[in-house]
């Protein structure tokens, strides 16, 4: 009786295996799957319609129904908001990870991590309502605009990325041993000063990926920055006129474009674009965390 | 390591003595962070109370339970509550089992290898694909290729994907949080892995877990750009806008929140838009307090010990 059940128990294991292996490999195959899918649509603007690679990188005229595909609008518009986001949401969500991991009480801490949880919960439609409702008529008030534009993109997209940047920064300086924060102390340093000349130094290679995924985050975000930024497929002049992202034109152009279109398939070199730039990323992170080891 | 204290050692800060100026500098840098982590706090209290103040007077029984209406004012938002939560439970229904299987497989069976570092990198990779790039993949699939239109379940496959990855995370998380002498303790009374893994682990880590997969439900609750040319932008137009059918469209409530202001065909688009703002945002806090208290509650019946 004990053999049968060990021989039951020996079946389960080994499908339980095949079972297990199968859906770590689903992410093998789905990743491939949109890659590949993305990687041949996102080229048919170049090989099916002709349109040369160098017209739709450094061009700045779109049409997309008249047959002008230059995107260098919505690249430059993509790297300014992000740039933007990651100048001031970057050294503040690293600040915000700072105080929690060294000065927070444990009180203060648990009180407000959950703010900081429904903040990465708040959908990005609703910042980009809240923007729009309360962020574009402030800028236009201010600077007797429209309001929106890169800036207000900017700002709703720096608070946007704070959450990934604040957990992310906290866990690399986490990781610092307290050997260094002895050891600093020991030698008199003040607490602002082993923070700044030890800690962080030590987590430099964390603290890069925080603000890698930040960019990650901001360079892909949709709605938010397509309800502020007023989508002007122009080229930007000013951070205070309407703009358009790569995120924004894609979601503002895909209704209107036909299937099999040429209009259409360079929406999707678009994505394929932001897709490249999203791996390029993860490749940076790889990069920077083979570097510590 | 060790450079950095020394860096500090040498620092002529420190060797010329001027404590005072040190010590003030510390008092600002350390008031800095305080006011910066406490204008975030401040900044979600402001975007919580504007909510309610410019949404509250638009709820009512007819708003969250009507019709939409496409022409006139007055209209509701009740098959997109609807269609939110459809899609979420036939979104969990595909992405927990893959999930959780890929999760216990790295965490508890694959040793250090090829085949756990390919699947690691395909799960970071996949959790930084753009929303909308997700769901142009989707439209390609599932509208193009498979020619079903604009589905609820194609809006809920492609949710999976985006989702996979985070739902694996907490799975893993949960798991490295059992202590290592249950599995040996499990094991050396004879247990296979896989019993230890179901009978032993999985119970201890059910607080934790189910905690993590409240949560991220509440982010596929609100996503949108992989919705609007996936799942649709207009409710069902079948015998009910109340649809089951996976096979219509469905537009779920942050996809309206987008398409009244977009194509603001209604007289009153802005007061359905901080309406719908509203409902958002009490249906993520909500989300962040089931999460909080269910994974409490299953972790004292399942463990004993309030953690």
């Amino acid at each position: 009786m004990v053999g049968v059940r060990a021989n039951k128990a020996h079946r389960d294991e080994r499908f339980a295996l095949i079972v297990l292996v199968t859906c770590s490999g689903i992410f093998v195959v789905a990743i491939a799957l949109i890659l590949g899918f993305l990687a041949f649509s996102g080229t048919r603007l170049f090989f099916h319609d002709h349109v040369s690679p160098f017209e739709f990188l450094f061009s700045t005229n779109w049409d997309g129904l008249g047959g002008h595909f230059g995107a260098a609008p919505f690249i430059v518009g993509s790297l300014i908001a992000t740039g933007f986001a990651i100048l001031v949401g970057g050294p503040l969500g690293v600040a915000i990870g700072v105080f929690f991991s060294e000065l927070a009480p444990k009180r203060v801490a648990d009180a407000m991590k959950p703010a900081i949880e429904v903040l990465v919960g708040i959908p990005s439609v609703v910042y980009g309502w809240l923007g729009l409702t309360v962020l574009v008529p402030l800028i236009g008030s201010i600077f007797h605009t429209g309001g929106d534009g890169l800036l207000a993109a900017g700002i709703v997209l720096s608070i946007m990325i704070l959450p990934t940047v604040i957990s992310l920064s906290e866990d690399a300086l986490r990781v610092v041993p307290d050997s260094m924060r002895e050891g600093s102390a020991a030698l008199g340093a003040t607490r602002w000063e082993t923070i700044s000349r030890v800690l962080v130094p030590s987590a430099k290679s964390g603290l890069a990926v925080a603000v890698i995924l930040g960019i990650a985050r901001a360079i892909g975000e949709t709605l938010a920055v397509q309800l502020v930024l007023g989508n002007a497929p122009v080229f930007v002049t000013s951070l205070l006129r309407p703009a358009s992202a790569l995120t924004s034109e894609i979601v503002m152009d895909m209704g209107d474009a036909p299937d099999g279109t040429a209009f259409q398939h360079a929406l999707f070199s678009m994505a394929f674009l932001l897709l490249l730039i999203a791996m390029g990323l993860i490749l940076l992170i790889r990069f920077a965390l083979r570097k510590r080891t | 390591m060790a450079q950095a204290v020394a860096r500090v050692a040498s620092s002529d800060t420190l060797a010329s003595n001027n404590a005072r100026s040190r010590r003030i500098v510390d008092r600002i840098a350390t008031g800095s962070l305080w006011t910066a982590a406490g204008s975030v706090v401040a900044l979600l209290v402001i975007f919580i109370g504007y909510l309610f103040y410019k949404g509250a007077s638009v709820i009512s029984w007819h708003f969250l339970f009507g019709y939409p209406s496409s022409a006139n004012a007055g209209g509701g938002i009740g098959p997109e509550i609807f269609n939110s939560f459809y899609i979420l439970i036939l979104t969990l229904v595909f992405t927990l089992p893959i999930a959780v299987c890929a999760g216990m497989y790295l965490q508890e069976y694959a040793g250090p290898g090829r085949f756990r570092d390919l699947v690691q990198f395909s799960a970071e990779s996949l959790a930084t694909v753009p929303s909308i790039v997700m769901g142009l993949f989707g439209l390609l699939i599932f509208v193009q290729m498979f020619h079903w239109h604009f589905t609820a379940l194609g809006g809920a496959l492609t949710l999976t994907l985006l989702n996979l990855p985070a739902m694996m995370r907490v799975t893993q998380e949960a798991l490295a949080g059992v202590p290592g002498t249950y599995r040996e303790a499990s094991m050396s009374l004879g247990a296979t892995r896989w019993q230890t893994v179901v009978k032993v682990i999985l119970p201890s880590a059910i607080g934790p877990l189910i905690t993590g997969v409240v949560l991220v439900s509440g982010r596929i609750f609100g996503e949108t750009a992989a919705l609007i040319y996936t799942a649709g932008a207009s409710v069902s137009f079948g015998k009910s806008a109340y649809d089951f059918n996976p096979f219509h469209t469905a537009e779920t409530l942050a996809v309206h929140l987008y398409s009244t202001h977009r194509e603001a065909l209604v007289p009153d688009a802005d007061a359905i838009g901080n309406g719908s703002a509203l409902v958002l945002l009490v249906m993520v806090l909500l989300f962040n307090v089931v999460a909080r208290v269910v994974g409490r509650q299953l972790t004292i019946r399942f463990t004993g010990k309030a953690s």
